[in-house]
């Protein structure tokens, strides 16, 4: 039986990098061209870490021509984004194509249905003259009482209003919202189909068992290269893959509201780092107190993380099953 | 928003009701001060549907500055905070 390391601050590093690009990389290769027996891989390249390193990684494994890269823009994306997806693209010599998600939104009426949610809240938004974002209202990562959602409008003048969301329109705006990530499967599969090529997924080891993500839309996907991978992992393939340097300093962004707003702000409520390994600590069952000495925490706020962990995992469990169909037997 | 005057039982009572409808356990389960959250009987969603129906249902407004485990950590706690806030 092989000892369980102390935990350390370092114990998240991957010091292989090569052996574990390879190993994804045969492995895309089984599962894409022998398991599914497809001939590449399509990719929606947002300029953000994940996509960028999936990106890489389907270069590295099918070569580029057999990648497409697509971006997907609507109406509130960050212009950066479609400059540092092409960026990427040409960096791996993959071919990209952009398609414009907003008259398919629009169809949707998820611009019109999240709208008119935030104006109940607030009756003065207006969405030619506001941008608007919802984020955790209060830090309760090291209490036992899970987040309280706010919604936050600035004006063209950048005065900021917040005000807590109730349930109903919290749902409504998250809903709506949601159009986009399944928007952009659809269109995915579109030229996946199209091409005889695998849609590859990019949430990363956080997004999926944390349940940041949404069912059927970046949820959806034939392979998941990164989706055992920790977020610092995710950043070291990226240095080593060669990802443009631009798209590693960036701070990750959801690129889902009209107002900016990070990861950490909407969902995570820790730095990237941090959360590593806590999170490393609670998956590998480290004692809270030998985690909570090596980070410089009491042995209680850990035991609280510990069970917001627990938590989360628990109530996005249904976002990561499949349908239920064991109902009869014939 | 006019606050309701209403009396602790009955606002416990009223708390009670909607937290055995709300969880899907055996009552018995759930006492006075059973720590609601810690012990994983309510979730994120079900602490803003808490939330809303207690605004809802006492006419009270929930401030940033109430979000506290001590508000909210249990039957009693729920129900002294309404008290709280009926009252004031």
């Amino acid at each position: 039986m092989t000892q369980k390391r102390p935990f350390s601050k370092e114990i998240i590093q991957l010091d292989n990098i090569e052996t574990v690009v390879n190993e994804i990389v045969m492995k895309l290769r089984q599962d894409v061209l022998e398991k599914l027996r497809l001939n590449g891989a399509v990719v929606g390249i947002s300029g953000g870490i994940d996509s960028s390193v999936c990106l890489a990684l389907s270069a590295k494994a099918f070569g580029p021509e057999k990648v497409l890269g697509i971006m997907m823009p609507e109406k509130d994306s960050s212009p950066d984004s479609e400059m540092l997806a092409q960026k990427l693209a040409d960096k791996f010599g993959v071919r990209s194509i952009k398609e414009m998600i907003t008259p398919a939104l629009s169809g949707f009426r998820c611009y019109e249905l999240r709208d008119e949610a935030v104006k109940r809240v607030f009756p003065e938004y207006h969405p030619e003259t506001h941008k608007m974002k919802i984020g955790i209202k209060q830090s309760g990562l090291f209490t036992s009482l899970p987040p309280m959602f706010s919604l936050t409008i600035v004006d063209s003048d950048g005065n900021q209003k917040e005000k807590l969301l109730p349930v109903k329109e919290y749902l409504q705006i998250v809903a709506a919202s949601n159009f986009k990530q399944r928007t952009r499967m659809s269109m995915l599969y579109y030229h996946a189909e199209s091409l005889h090529y695998a849609v590859i997924g990019t949430p990363n080891k956080h997004e999926q068992e944390q349940g940041f993500f949404v069912k059927y839309g970046d949820g959806g996907a034939d392979v998941m290269p990164i989706g055992n991978l920790y977020k610092t992992q995710v950043y070291q393939l990226a240095a080593y893959l060669g990802v443009p340097e631009e798209i590693i300093k960036r701070t990750p962004t959801t690129d889902t509201y009209s107002a900016e707003q990070t990861q950490e702000e909407f969902f995570y409520q820790l730095p990237f780092d941090l959360m590593d390994r806590f999170w490393y600590g609670y998956e590998n069952g480290y004692p809270a107190g030998e985690v909570a000495e090596v980070m410089g925490e009491t042995e209680e706020r850990v035991l609280a993380l510990y069970r917001n962990f627990e938590r989360k995992r628990k109530t996005t469990e249904y976002l990561r099953m499949p349908p239920i169909r064991d109902y009869y037997q014939s | 928003m006019n606050n309701i005057k209403i009396d602790a039982p009955t606002i416990k009572e009223k708390v009670k009701s909607y937290i055995y409808q709300a969880v899907h356990v055996d009552k018995e389960k759930i006492r006075n001060d059973s720590l609601i959250f810690k012990e994983g009987f309510f979730d994120s969603m079900g602490f803003i549907l808490l939330v809303t129906y207690i605004e809802e249902e006492f006419r009270i407004k929930t401030t940033d500055a109430d979000l506290l485990e001590e508000n909210f950590e249990s039957i009693d706690a729920i129900t002294d905070f309404i008290a709280r806030k009926t009252e004031s």
